[in-house]
């Protein structure tokens, strides 16, 4: 187990290097740097005082070693959109992504998994078959659209805020007053990034279970005389589980690092919104932050996902 | 050099002629108390308005901070503010401000002279590097200050200004008794930044920073010692507190103002929002409102440095001005502004469009839409199309094929430059549109990396000696050949002459004439070609009281000491 912890967390640490290094890199390389956000007419002295302070005016290396050494002390550079340190700004977004993507990934599961069950353990019916349509659809359609149908809704009928995570003031009440409030402006962001997930769980889940109903234990166990729900449960479904704990380290890292669209659209001041509004202002320090961040979550999906694996598959833990 | 600004900053102009006056949403006795939603789309970046010249800075600045006087941006006159009046010296160089007796600062300290004297020379401190320090500054000098006592401030310009002391709307005042040791200290840049704590802010503006949560949103609430009453006698602002919600995505926006998530935003409707608004206002929940022209119009320019181009077969043509003239008759304005704005636009043959009132000039050469002459200019500048491929060339074979270049995700850009090449290729001209992300497209505007350029650079004032960036021949925001050592070309010698005579001249009228002759030079060379300037609208939640909407941003938001909401508590 030692071994294992060992070298996951060693993969964890060369992902994030590669990831936040990757990024540093491609966005210096990139055409325009972020004293575009001066203005195209932006006075020369300000301009340079501005490459100058976010190492511009230095060589892509130099920049990347000058980087990785005062990263190594936990100094990760300033923001240029922020004008402040990068690493209490991006932690700050990442535990509200987390507090996102960790809902979204509870509904997801609770919808995604039953209904594969229920749609993979039938071979027909009508009931089955608009599950599997619903799912192919929410599949199909981008984040972007669901994101904007929602606020839409929500600014139409008022049932729930159409963007944002609190209302202001919300903090004043007190602490039950703010989790109320944040509750509140969850389920349309959470909904948003469920949607897909969800799909994507229930067609895995279905297909499995559909793999494994034909199997000769499963055939047995009915043969002496199990009831249907038991049959599923206890002795089809643990089997048929495996590939949704293989890809469900990567749903995650993938819930938890962000959405770019989603986040931006609901105005959710996560990870993803950060990382956008980084990138297109060319904010370097806040890109290279914001994609470790991102690759640290990412490694922590895979390796629940990977606890997970080994949870539901003895013959794992073997190899 | 702060000149033309992507951001389009500080000045800009009244209603054109043609453009129904403001509609301004009185309540007779407005009610006290109540809290205000408007929407930024960007960070702020700093509290200090010396360190950065942003959108949300300067909105920030406007809504903390006082001046001396205030340009009014819906009448565009001068008035007093911590200010109460000044006397002018005849020759335009000296000017008296007298400041009203008993201001405080927020934190209660008096407000004195000595906080004018400190803010002028902050401003032009050369360590603070203030982006606002060429704003102010005349014929290149900055200004001098001096306080024969403490409610007297006397100002000297280095020469006469036609401005005058318009100027000063661009300062804010500062306090000594805070941040005097940071200015001695060389740190004031980066004093009041972003992780400032709200308490240590102190300022004489209507309200008080009272949280700011970076991504979510900037709390202010009502200063308690600002300094302007209502007609009533009480005290202003009329709200408890103003709350600016971060909402950087322009369809989010829009939505929840739509919603009542937000009261009003800082930025004018697009034109694809206009059909989603006139429903909400039918409905009642929101108050749309006609603006005017917009002040500042699309250009479509190339590249005229010589130093640069030179090699470039094309150049031989390009720097004629029959060839930007034939572009000009090519293109149907009618039509541009039908597609482009969906029909919500004014032709345009300047800079200056109708929505500058004040230096409009109607009298410009124009270039009507004529195919046939055209081409006849084209073809007296050797340009044919011999080949028979429907682009012209010259006698050597050179194609009069360009790339045009312009920011990727702006709807209007994108369709204008559609439109343009569409419209051009009539005439034999290629123009191949190349959208880019715009922090290369700055990048390539300013090395002169390009054929053609399509945007539309905001005007930093609407008082032409406001742009010298733009006019002058030596100016960073020249945008055909900046910063010219002397004036490439004999109109371009003529242009700096008129304006900087303009700018020194204390008539108004004088001023207008050399202005007009300006505008006439550059519309019978065409460096850069303007088709349309967009009508603007703006649109608030119907509980909003006292918007006095100005076409200037913040169209609300400037005057945020008299809004009040209908359902204060």
């Amino acid at each position: 187990m030692a071994r294992f912890l060992a070298r996951r967390l060693l993969f964890a640490c060369v992902l994030v290097l590669a990831v936040s290094s990757a990024a540093l890199l491609l966005t210096r390389l990139a055409p325009g740097d972020v004293t575009a956000q001066l203005g195209a007419f932006a006075p020369r002295e300000e301009v340079e005082r501005t490459r100058a302070r976010f190492g511009l005016d230095e060589g892509p290396l130099a920049q990347w070693g000058g980087w990785l050494a005062r990263a190594a002390r936990l100094d990760f550079g300033d923001s240029f959109l922020y004008n402040r340190p990068v690493g209490p700004l991006v932690l700050r977004a990442a535990g509200n992504t987390a507090m996102l993507g960790l809902t979204a990934l509870a509904l997801a599961t609770l919808a995604g998994v039953p209904l594969g069950i229920f749609t993979g353990s039938r071979r027909g019916g009508t009931l089955p078959g608009l599950v599997r349509a619903v799912s192919l659809a929410c599949l199909s359609l981008p984040p972007l659209l669901t994101s904007l149908a929602f606020v839409f809704v929500a600014a139409r009928t008022g049932w729930l805020p159409a963007g944002g995570m609190t209302t202001p003031g919300a903090a004043d009440a007190g602490w039950g007053a703010w989790v109320a409030d944040v509750a509140w402006h969850m389920p349309l962001p959470a909904l948003a990034l469920a949607l897909p997930v969800a799909a994507t769980l229930e067609r895995l889940q279905a297909q499995s279970m559909g793999e494994v109903a034909g199997e000769p234990f499963l055939l047995a166990a009915a043969a002496r005389g199990l009831s249907r729900r038991r049959l599923v449960l206890r002795h089809a479904w643990p089997v048929a589980v495996r590939p949704v704990c293989a890809v469900y380290g990567l749903v995650i890292g993938a819930l938890l690092s962000g959405s770019f669209i989603v986040e931006y659209v609901t105005a959710w001041p996560g990870l993803g919104r950060l990382m956008y509004e980084a990138l297109v202002a060319r904010d370097i320090y806040l890109v290279a932050a914001c994609a470790a961040t991102g690759g640290s979550l990412l490694a922590v999906g895979t390796f629940v996902g990977d606890v997970l694996l080994v949870a539901a598959d003895p013959r794992v833990r073997e190899v | 050099m702060a000149g033309l600004l992507a951001a389009g900053l500080a000045w800009r102009g009244c209603p054109p002629d043609e453009s129904p006056e403001p509609r301004v949403s009185v309540e007779a006795s407005p009610i006290r108390g109540g809290q205000l939603v408007a929407s930024i789309r960007g960070e702020p970046r700093t509290f200090n308005r010396l360190a950065a010249v942003d959108q949300t800075t300067d909105l920030l600045a406007t809504l903390m901070q006082g001046r001396l006087v205030r340009v009014n941006r819906a009448t565009f006159e001068l008035e007093p503010w911590l200010a109460e009046r000044w006397d002018s010296s005849p020759d335009g160089r000296t000017h008296t401000l007298h400041l009203r007796p008993g201001l405080e600062w927020s934190d209660g300290t008096p407000f004195t002279s000595a906080d004018v004297l400190f803010s002028v020379r902050a401003v032009f401190d050369p360590v603070v590097g203030s982006a606002a320090a060429s704003s102010l500054k005349v014929g290149g000098r900055a200004m001098e200050a001096a306080a024969p006592d403490d409610r007297t401030v006397v100002l000297t310009y280095a020469e006469p200004s036609g401005p005058g002391l318009r100027l000063l709307d661009m300062l804010p005042i500062l306090p000594r008794h805070v941040l005097e040791p940071a200015l001695e200290a060389g740190t004031l840049a980066d004093a009041w930044d972003a992780t400032t704590p709200p308490g240590q802010i102190v300022g004489m503006g209507p309200f008080l920073l009272r949280e700011y949560r970076p991504g979510e949103r900037v709390v202010l609430e009502r200063n308690p010692r600002y300094w302007r009453t209502g007609p009533d006698g009480e005290p202003l602002p009329y709200l408890d507190r103003l709350i600016l919600e971060i909402v950087p995505d322009q369809n989010a926006e829009l939505l929840r103002l739509q919603s009542g998530a937000i009261d009003l935003t800082n930025s004018e409707l697009r034109a694809d929002d206009y059909l989603p608004v006139r429903r909400a206002e039918r409905e009642g929940t929101l108050t749309m409102v006609e603006l005017g022209v917009s002040p500042d119009a699309d250009g479509f320019w190339f590249c005229l440095k010589p130093e640069v181009k030179r090699a470039d077969p094309r150049f031989a043509f390009v720097r004629t001005r029959e060839f930007r003239q034939a572009i000009s008759h090519a293109v149907d304005r009618e039509a541009f502004a039908r597609t482009v704005f969906l029909g919500e636009a004014v032709p345009v043959w300047g800079p200056v469009t109708s929505g500058n009132r004040l230096w409009f000039s109607p009298n410009l050469p124009r270039y009507p839409h004529d195919l046939d002459r055209a081409r006849a200019l084209l073809a007296g500048i050797g340009l044919e199309d011999r080949d028979g491929n429907g682009v012209v060339e010259d006698a050597a074979g050179t194609e009069a094929r360009f790339t045009v270049i312009t920011q990727r995700g702006i709807g209007y850009y994108e369709r204008g430059t559609r439109v343009l090449a569409e419209q051009a290729s009539l005439v034999g001209v290629a123009l191949d549109v190349v959208p880019l992300e715009s922090g290369a497209m700055i990048k390539r505007l300013l090395a002169c990396d390009y054929d053609a350029i399509y945007m539309r650079p905001l005007a930093s004032s609407l008082d032409p000696a406001g742009n010298p960036d733009y006019w002058l021949s030596s100016g960073s925001a020249h945008l055909w050949n900046m910063e010219q050592g002397k004036p490439a070309t004999e109109w371009e010698a003529r242009i700096d002459a008129l304006m900087r005579e303009q700018a020194r001249a204390l008539d108004p009228l004088e001023r207008r004439t050399l202005f007009n002759e300006v505008q006439t030079v550059l519309a019978e060379q065409l460096p850069v070609l303007y088709f349309a300037a967009p009508r603007l609208y703006y649109a608030h939640n119907s509980r909003v009281r006292g918007v006095v909407p100005s076409v200037m941003r913040p169209p609300a938001l400037w005057s945020a000491d008299t809004l009040s909401v209908t359902d204060a508590p």
